[in-house]
């Protein structure tokens, strides 16, 4: 018997499962997977619109807005204690190049990009490290360039024997780690740097230690230097999820993973409650017995609620009925870009971050959601994918253990 | 480029048809000039099923068909082998099919010369242990999976050997009859100015745009469109051609291509050409029918959707048949012999499978225009393999295979192995550098990710091989291509890869930001 359950372990199911045992709660998580934090920059964005323009069954409304700065602070803290450190401040946005050239406001952002932010003025070179496919510095440059940057690219030579095979970030990042140092990559690569006021180079400085690999390079190349996240594996979401994962083991939570929850144990007597969740895991079907059920199971890319070609859209664990037409079509938009309907597709909650029926009464009196299963908003025009989970997280915890 | 001022044939269209059409001319010694207005494979041709036609599907529909398909997938076999993987084909019949059908096909096989052989419904499931245990009376023939732009290529390089023309995108802007024969301006892609080409005669293989060529003219040419949508499956579930032995009726055909199965196709009418939108009935219904030959269908995951149009000569008599009953034989119209302009020639029609005998009797006809008399050689005249042929899997896995103590780098796209080696080489070849030419060359991004990684990947080589480029935009226009083709397949698995791919190229990347 758990006090608390939490089905998924993404940046909203970690951070609660972090906050629930701070606040001395026995916490399970099951997981099914890895969240998609390692498909994201790392980076925490709050949102582009004042809360005024969202409607009132938004995520935001419904967690409270004056939890938002607890729900950072507690975030930033839990990171920060695992080695991840966030600049940045809730009311300005840092200015981010991408792998593709363009730019994101973003809130809080790694120690290690902050300097990349291009409010700052300044020529800025961007390089590539030779034969590493996953970051094309020309195509930053050109893009930064057509947006009025002054930018230019260079490539760098590959510390180190030449590899056998194509790397990935993680491959880079663990010789950064492990074998090579600093210093003599620093001379390897200082000679093919023009002059410059800041270096971006791809996102693969170390897994753990990369603040302290970033200022020996630093130091010996002599420029400031700022990551850039690249494609998949991203490395600052995946820090971030490493870091979480561990902040929530040390405060003793306990994790089931490849585990797929897939359903409610309910009471003996009958009764709205739950007695928590039925999953499959590696060792075979068991019952996690539990006070409350958080469900951080994601969005539709993370499982959290699955599309039929019947036009059947439904949560995944406890099946509760998601809202959306049944003609699959209208489920999204004419141009790849666009907003698509099913962005907003997901739970609707209410204050108490109980999912509801179409009535706003709770499915279950001890059931509740946070993060990207949690419809009514469109969190890529908003760009408040991670303010969402934060303070939904947060808020959640908070009804759970009431 | 140097471009040619006046040519014997002129042919509009650089399908399988207006391609054969050119080599066969210049086999027999004519001088030719093809006018294709996008890149070779993107209209029907490349649009298709992916199947060589034993001629079974046609045995009791259309005899005449069923004949011609028999004889010409012999001689493909001997002429374009590169091009064609030896499936073999099975028909089979369900117990919703009508028994007496299956007979009456089995006699009427040895009539028309298709060769067919019965087999056990047992032995069928040890070839195709995922087909259907239902299965009642199961025939093998020779299909085959025959890779339309391996072939395309394959004859664009031949005609272009031999001295020909090949002009991709390049449009018909204007015909003139002019004192021996017509006078064309051709929109150039680099600039858009007219070039003019004199030509002593015209064939018009434009596939669904033939009636707005036959216009250009000033000929009629009555058409009905008929839209076949297709979807390939994420994998290979069959080894072999699977055919429903019922009617020709929609969705009756399961083709192993490469790395996918494809099931085909509906048949639906359409206005014009470029109405290739899918809609949601067409798909429940080809995975609706294609659970009948595999019923486990369901568990798989269609990987894309796309349609062609079929382009059938509507004669003045038809009426308003429904196009799936409209002859699948093609029609040869000279335009001259109906009160049209004099030395302009149509073929339209047929199939991808009968393209070489069209092209001969379309040349004969052109022949007569011209008062020469040229045998046909093309069916004894095999075809290289085309120099640009970096796409088919199995060349990749044995190459790999035969270096495996050798570093393994650059792979580009991990789905459909290209390497960075194979995107120069076909940037250097290449007249134009559009990630989705790469794409029909190399099979960049047709695997079950659909370019999450290889369009980023390939972008930044557009920069390097030029300057000018602007990577950015040819990525988006990529990415935006990919789109069409998942768009209608939007639930379950693949809806997930969808939101993946926008959680990298929008969220990760910003693309969509200014």
């Amino acid at each position: 018997m758990t006090d608390l359950v939490i089905v998924g372990a993404g940046l909203a199911g970690l951070l609660a499962a972090n906050l629930a045992a701070r606040r001395g709660a026995s916490v399970t998580i099951v997981a099914q997977g890895r969240g998609s934090l390692s498909l994201s920059h790392g980076c925490i964005g709050l949102g582009s619109l004042p809360a005024s323009d969202l409607a009132p069954e938004h995520p935001y409304h419904r967690a409270g807005k004056h939890r938002l700065k607890p729900a950072v602070d507690f975030f930033l803290e839990a990171a920060h204690a695992q080695g991840v450190k966030y600049l940045g401040t809730t009311d300005s946005v840092v200015r981010l190049p991408t792998a593709a050239g363009s730019v994101l406001s973003l809130h809080f952002v790694p120690a290690t990009l902050a300097p990349g932010d291009l409010s700052h003025p300044g020529r800025t070179l961007v390089a590539g490290i030779q034969g590493f496919r996953d970051f094309d510095p020309s195509l930053v440059a050109a893009g930064l360039r057509a947006r009025g940057v002054d930018a230019g690219s260079a490539e760098l030579p590959h510390p180190g024997p030449p590899p056998t095979r194509d790397w990935y970030s993680t491959d880079i990042a663990a010789r950064f780690e492990r074998s090579w140092s600093a210093k003599e990559v620093g001379r390897l690569w200082r000679p093919s740097l023009d002059s410059a006021g800041r270096l971006g180079l791809p996102a693969v400085l170390g897994l753990t230690a990369q603040d302290r690999i970033l200022s020996a390079l630093e130091e010996a190349l002599g420029i400031t230097l700022f990551e850039i996240p690249t494609l998949p594996p991203s490395l600052p979401g995946l820090r971030l999820e490493r870091a979480l994962r561990r902040a929530a083991l040390a405060a003793g939570c306990r994790l089931l993973e490849g585990s797929a929850a897939i359903g409610r144990i309910d009471g003996r007597s009958g009764g709205a409650r739950t007695l928590g969740v039925s999953a499959v895991t590696p060792a075979g079907p068991r019952t996690v017995e539990a006070g409350a059920t958080l469900l951080a199971t994601g969005g539709v890319l993370n499982g959290g609620w699955r599309a039929e070609r019947s036009g059947r859209l439904h949560e995944s664990v406890f099946d509760l009925p998601i809202a959306g037409p049944e003609n699959r079509q209208a489920w999204i938009g004419p141009s790849l870009f666009d907003p698509h309907p099913y962005d907003r597709y997901g739970l609707s909650v209410n204050v108490n971050m109980q999912p509801c029926d179409r009535d706003g009464r709770p499915f279950f009196p001890n059931v509740f959601a946070c993060g990207g299963i949690l419809g009514g908003a469109d969190r890529r025009r908003e760009q408040n994918r991670q303010g969402i989970d934060i303070v939904t997280a947060y808020a959640a915890v908070e009804a759970a253990l009431s | 480029m140097n471009y040619p001022s006046a040519t014997d044939v002129l042919v509009i269209g650089g399908g399988a048809t207006g391609l054969g059409v050119a080599w066969d001319a210049s086999l027999r010694g004519l001088s030719v000039v093809v006018l294709e207005q996008g890149d070779l494979g993107q209209g029907t041709s490349g649009r298709y099923h992916g199947l060589l036609h034993s001629g079974g599907r046609y045995i009791l529909s259309d005899p005449t068909s069923a004949r011609e398909c028999a004889r010409e997938n012999l001689i493909l076999r001997r002429i374009v082998p590169h091009a064609i993987e030896d499936t073999g084909g099975l028909f089979v019949s369900t117990p919703a099919d009508p028994p007496e059908y299956a007979d009456e096909w089995f006699a009427a096989s040895r009539r028309e010369g298709v060769a067919a052989q019965e087999i056990t419904p047992s032995d069928a499931l040890r070839l195709e242990p995922l087909l259907t245990p239902e299965a009642v009376r199961v025939f093998h023939v020779q299909d085959a999976a025959l890779d339309s732009f391996d072939l395309l290529h394959a004859l664009a390089a031949a005609i272009v050997a031999a001295g020909g023309h090949v002009l991709i995108r390049h449009r018909l802007e204007r015909l003139t009859p002019a004192p021996d024969g017509f006078l064309a301006a051709v929109a150039s892609p680099s600039n858009g100015s007219l070039l003019h080409i004199q030509a002593r005669v015209v064939v018009n293989a434009a596939g669904p745009f033939a009636g707005r060529v036959a216009q250009l003219a000033g000929a009629t040419l009555p058409l009905a469109l008929g839209k076949g949508t297709m979807i390939a499956m994420a994998t290979r579930l069959v080894n072999t051609v699977v055919n429903r032995l019922k009617p020709p009726a929609d969705g009756d055909i399961i083709v192993p291509v490469g790395t996918v199965a494809v099931l085909g196709t509906t048949d639906t009418p359409v206005e014009a050409p470029e109405d290739v939108r899918i809609e949601p009935w067409e798909v429940d219904l080809l995975l609706y029918e294609a659970a009948a030959l595999i019923p486990s269908i369901q568990d798989h995951r269609p990987l894309r959707a796309w349609a062609g149009i079929r382009p059938l000569y509507r004669p003045p008599d038809a009426g308003q048949t429904e196009t799936r009953r409209l002859s699948r034989a093609h029609a040869l119209i000279d335009h001259a012999a109906a009160g049209g302009p004099p030395r302009l020639v149509t073929i339209i029609g047929g199939k991808l499978s009968t393209f070489r005998r069209m092209a001969e009797d379309t040349v004969d006809l052109v022949q007569r225009h011209l008062g020469s008399s040229a045998p046909c050689r093309t069916d004894e005249t095999p075809l290289s393999p085309p120099p640009r042929r970096f796409h088919r899997l199995p060349d990749r896995l044995e190459s790999l295979g035969r270096h495996a103590a050798e570093p393994q780098l650059g792979l580009v796209c991990e789905c459909e192995l290209v390497t960075t080696e194979d995107i120069r080489r076909a940037l250097d070849l290449s007249p134009t550098s559009d990630l989705d030419d790469l794409r029909r060359d190399l099979r960049l991004g047709m695997g079950p990710c659909q370019a999450a990684y290889c369009a980023y990947r390939s972008a930044g080589h557009l920069v390097r091989h030029d300057h000018e480029t602007d990577a950015a935009s040819a990525l988006a226009i990529f990415l935006e291509e990919r789109w069409r083709g998942v768009r209608p397949l939007m639930w379950g698995q693949s809806l997930r890869q969808f939101e993946a791919n926008r959680r990298i190229y929008q969220d990760l990347l910003g693309m969509d930001r200014p």
